[in-house]
């Protein structure tokens, strides 16, 4: 039980590194620090592991192996709360409630999104990123996929079809049942 | 020992994995991240048959505890995996633009079949229904208890992180 405790100490370490990371270096795609503390911080777990308790029995291969995949979900956890929580859609819409009385009224709320031309908030936003990551063109306010775009497209599709989520997109399956999608 | 543990792993997620998927079929409205939990948490025995009897050596109580962790844990990859289809605005415009004729979609159509109305006015359902606020005859919207946590808990970890700006 006491392997547990290897993971815990690795997801402290991955939030201490990410916090500071992201309050002093301020990278623009902190994502890839990220990836590169969860990795590190693996590696190193599998190497403490093994030199504290030696794989010579299937239990400590599967504690290795459990420690490990603990590590990651928590990071994982850690990772998308931040994305999810802090930077996504429903948590941007629940700090602009929290800390705007004056959008507590579902049309205001709407209109702060809205833009008098071009693009909403939501899409001018992402349209960009979507574009300068390779996955799709945009051209005389036209929108096309390019190949990686195409490649993930297709495979969210084929989750919402083996998981039956509708369309997904955060929007009620029966919403998008009843606009007959 | 190694091989037959990442053996171990890729049967255990599949199970899972196919279970969720047959339940999700059967029960299209339900909510996929609890389908998930309680399928996870309900076919741990059976990973626990798994890995007692059809792994390799006989585990100690020890690693029955493991086999069990990591079961659990592979079902906590397959909910984060479900946020990406399930809640990414971003993922569900490429699938707009994949569904559209010709693989091409203008940026007023793509406003119009997944426009900021649709996506507040489902959220603020979604939100509803996770009693995080109240929404009136007339529209308005009142924060209830655990919204206002919610409220002050994405505040204080934007400010934690300073992310300025969002959505």
């Amino acid at each position: 039980m006491i392997r547990l405790l290897l993971p815990l100490a690795g997801i402290v370490i991955f939030f201490l590194l990410s916090l500071v990371t992201v309050r002093i270096l301020k990278p623009r795609q902190p994502r890839l620090f990220f990836l590169g503390y969860a990795t590190l911080l693996l590696i190193v777990a599998a190497g403490v592991y093994v030199r504290l308790w030696p794989l010579a029995s299937l239990d400590d291969g599967a504690g290795l192996l459990a420690c490990l995949l603990l590590q990651t979900l928590m990071c994982l956890t850690m990772w998308n709360s931040f994305y999810s929580l802090l930077w996504g859609f429903s948590g941007g819409l629940m700090h602009d409630l929290y800390n705007e009385p004056d959008l507590r009224h579902v049309d205001r709320l709407v209109g702060s999104y809205e833009r008098e031309a071009g693009l909403d908030r939501i899409l001018s936003r992402r349209l960009p990123n979507l574009e300068a990551g390779g996955y799709i063109e945009v051209r005389d306010a036209t929108i096309r996929l390019q190949l990686k775009g195409r490649i993930v497209a297709l495979g969210t599709l084929a989750a919402f079809r083996i998981f039956s989520l509708g369309m997904g997109g955060g929007v009620n399956r029966l919403r998008d049942a009843s606009a007959g999608r | 020992m190694l091989t037959s543990l990442a053996i171990a792993v890729l049967v255990l997620l599949a199970l899972q994995t196919i279970v969720v998927a047959i339940v999700a079929a059967l029960r299209p409205t339900a909510n996929i991240y609890v389908t998930i939990i309680v399928v996870s948490v309900t076919t741990a025995p059976l990973a626990l048959l798994y890995g007692t009897h059809y792994v390799g050596e006989p585990l100690g109580s020890d690693g029955r505890l493991y086999f069990v962790l990591i079961h659990l844990a592979l079902g906590g990859f397959l909910f984060h995996f479900m946020t990406l289809p399930d809640r990414s605005v971003t993922l569900r415009i490429l699938v707009e633009v994949l569904l559209a004729p010709g693989q091409a979609l203008s940026t007023r159509a793509l406003g119009s079949r997944y426009g900021v109305k649709t996506m507040i006015s489902s959220r603020l359902e979604q939100l509803s229904a996770g009693r995080f606020l109240e929404i009136s005859g007339d529209r308005r919207i009142a924060l209830t208890r655990k919204g206002r946590s919610f409220g002050r808990f994405v505040t204080a970890g934007r400010k934690l992180f300073g992310i300025a700006s969002a959505n």
